[in-house]
């Protein structure tokens, strides 16, 4: 189907930018417009889902009405309306975190800009249906998470800035070697063409070559071992309504382009990919937990879970049964929700605490005064660790199934072991928060729970009633394994 | 002129990194110029030898491919952008920090 309606959650945000910016000197308007059209964006998003199911094709818009591949096409099949949608849920969660923070970077005229800047360059990424498009997109991103974390209140947030854009510079770098391999390769830039191309003649020059190079910036972007070393510098200094944002979506981006790159583009070179995949999200796995363990800092703690996660994802990814896929696909959804909900929790017992910290030392005891955030904390872990009845269990119960089912059990084995060192960092955090005992520790006003809240609120229901999101999850699993039919939408023009 | 064009994204990719591996943060910034540099004059051969006519012409021997070159001008603005971006974050450290060794600014270490 071919509709400028596909461009209305990628516009929608971008327009925000300039609009907000404008509205500077109001502040209060300036964050209820952010977010407004964020949730007028996610509404545009759940009617292209719509959309998506009932006609059961992509949704395509050629810009410029140029005929793929000739003009950049955007196009959203389910994985990218799949991905769309729990990006603008968990930006919207942020922007209702931002309202009501406490942080002086919220007061900051161009934060809501930026933010937006965000949202639109994540939507955009998942939309877009050529490369070049996404290196667009993913510099968008790179630059307002890198501007967000450098206004940060957190004195080295300028510090985590620089390191953070000096290493997705070189990824980008990579990536416009990746694209310029491939063009050089196969002469095009579109996703549909550039598979039936790749899939015709699988060893033209510098084709492996893209290959590997956009391998590179993936890994980097979804900060996998051992690209990971900036990722927890950056996401525990980042103002806390963009750290949830840069942990559970940022790194989606690369998750995403490893759907992209084993399903679509690299079908006939997958299994070369899948198994470094699964081996790296296997090691991910160990080091983030482990990681975790020996942190000494709430957020920090929860970045390094992060890494661990991305890597539960990866094995997902690299088994390549529809099954493991719907499963990477369900972790992802959730991992989003959970994380976002966790960091915003961690922030808010630091923005409560005597010195503005997530260190262990400063926010001991503080959960005191706020057992309500305490049961947040403790349903949170609990869905990290995979407990019942969260969305977390879902998750991981489809990776471990899928794991059997593709009879792989030595990385089973070893992701099983490492997820049970979850619920022990977990663990830690909540009794050294919520049970220490803290003479300095007074009732101080902090950020609103609200939308850790309401995240948790949505942990909670799609770990009872999951069977909206796994059934998504399964046909987007199915859909994707068969690219045939999105590069003859693509290509036929809908 | 083949050549030519690969020994200078080379050398220039390896100057980059070289620089950007340099303790001093000014270098390093350089460096990064450098190296997108060397990106753009890699996909600017990608499709610059294919034909000998402009693009917009209606000569009847092989019009040149202007899709590299519309790719180089948008990472040119785009890695203009982002070395203003690093010059101002070098800016603030530098002010911070009152330093310009990388190895001076360790904040996150503790």
């Amino acid at each position: 189907m071919n509709t400028a309606y596909l461009l209305v959650p990628l516009l929608l945000p971008l327009m925000g930018v300039p609009i907000t910016l404008f509205m500077r000197k109001q502040r209060r308007m300036q964050s209820v417009t952010a977010l407004v059209l964020m949730l007028a964006s996610l509404g545009f998003s759940f009617g292209l889902l719509r959309t998506v199911q009932t006609t059961l094709e992509p949704v395509q818009f050629q810009l410029g009405l140029w005929q793929a591949p000739f003009g950049i096409t955007l196009a959203a099949d389910l994985l990218s309306v799949f991905m769309l949608i729990m990006t603008q849920l968990v930006l919207c969660a942020g922007l209702i975190y931002a309202l009501g923070s406490t942080e002086k970077v919220v007061q900051y005229p161009t934060f809501y800009p930026l933010f937006l800047a965000l949202s639109g360059g994540l939507s955009g990424a998942f939309i877009t249906g050529d490369i070049f498009n996404l290196f667009v997109f993913a510099e968008i991103i790179v630059i307002s998470g890198a501007a967000l974390t450098a206004i940060a209140d957190d004195k080295y947030g300028v510090e985590a800035a620089y390191k953070y854009f000096y290493i997705s510079t070189l990824a980008s770098v990579f990536f416009l070697m990746g694209v310029g391999s491939l063009y050089v390769a196969y002469g095009t830039l579109n996703y549909a063409d550039l598979a039936a191309r790749i899939a015709e003649n699988p060893s033209a020059p510098l084709g492996l070559t893209g290959m590997a190079f956009l391998t590179a910036t993936f890994l980097i972007k979804s900060a996998t071992f051992p690209f990971h070393f900036w990722q927890p510098d950056f996401h525990a200094a980042a103002p806390t309504a963009v750290s949830a944002m840069l942990s559970s979506l940022v790194v989606k981006m690369g998750v995403y382009g490893f759907f992209r790159m084993t399903t679509l583009l690299f079908t006939t070179e997958a299994d070369m990919l899948k198994t470094l995949l699964v081996v790296l999200g296997v090691v991910g796995v160990l080091y983030g937990g482990f990681g975790a363990l020996g942190t000494h800092n709430a957020k920090r703690m929860l970045a390094y879970s992060t890494l661990a996660q991305i890597g539960f994802i990866l094995v997902g990814i690299g088994w390549g049964t529809p099954l493991s896929l719907a499963a990477a696909l369900v972790f992802t959804f959730n991992h989003a929700i959970i994380k976002a909900a966790m960091l915003m929790l961690a922030g808010a017992m630091a923005s409560r605490a005597a010195v503005k910290s997530a260190s262990f030392d400063v926010i001991v005891g503080v959960g005191k005064y706020h057992p309500f955030a305490g049961f947040l904390f403790l349903l949170g872990g609990m869905a990290l660790a995979g407990i019942p009845p969260l969305n977390g269990f879902v998750s991981k119960l489809m990776i471990f199934w899928s794991g059997v089912e593709a009879a792989q059990y030595l990385p089973l084995a070893i992701i099983g072991v490492a997820s049970i060192v979850t619920l022990v960092y977990i663990i830690r955090a909540f009794t050294r928060v919520w049970f220490e005992s803290n003479p300095e520790v007074k009732p101080k006003q902090g950020d609103q729970l609200l939308a850790p809240t309401l995240l948790i609120l949505l942990a909670l229901i799609l770990g009872v009633w999951s069977e909206p999101l796994v059934s998504i999850a399964q046909a987007t699993a199915a859909w994707i394994l068969e690219p045939g039919a999105y590069i003859a939408t693509i290509m036929g023009g809908g | 002129m083949n050549l030519l064009t690969s020994l200078a994204v080379g050398i220039l990719f390896a100057a980059g990194i070289y620089q950007i591996l340099r303790r001093n943060v000014i270098r390093a910034a350089i460096g990064l110029v450098l190296l997108s540099n060397s990106v753009n004059l890699f996909l600017f051969s990608a499709g610059a030898y294919n034909g000998a006519a402009a693009a917009y012409s209606t000569a009847t021997s092989q019009i040149s491919d202007p899709l590299p070159q519309a790719l180089v001008l948008t990472a040119i603005v785009i890695s203009m952008g982002g070395f203003a971006f690093v010059l101002s974050l070098l800016y603030v450290i530098s002010t911070r920090y009152k330093t310009s060794d990388s190895d001076e600014v360790k904040g996150l270490k503790n």
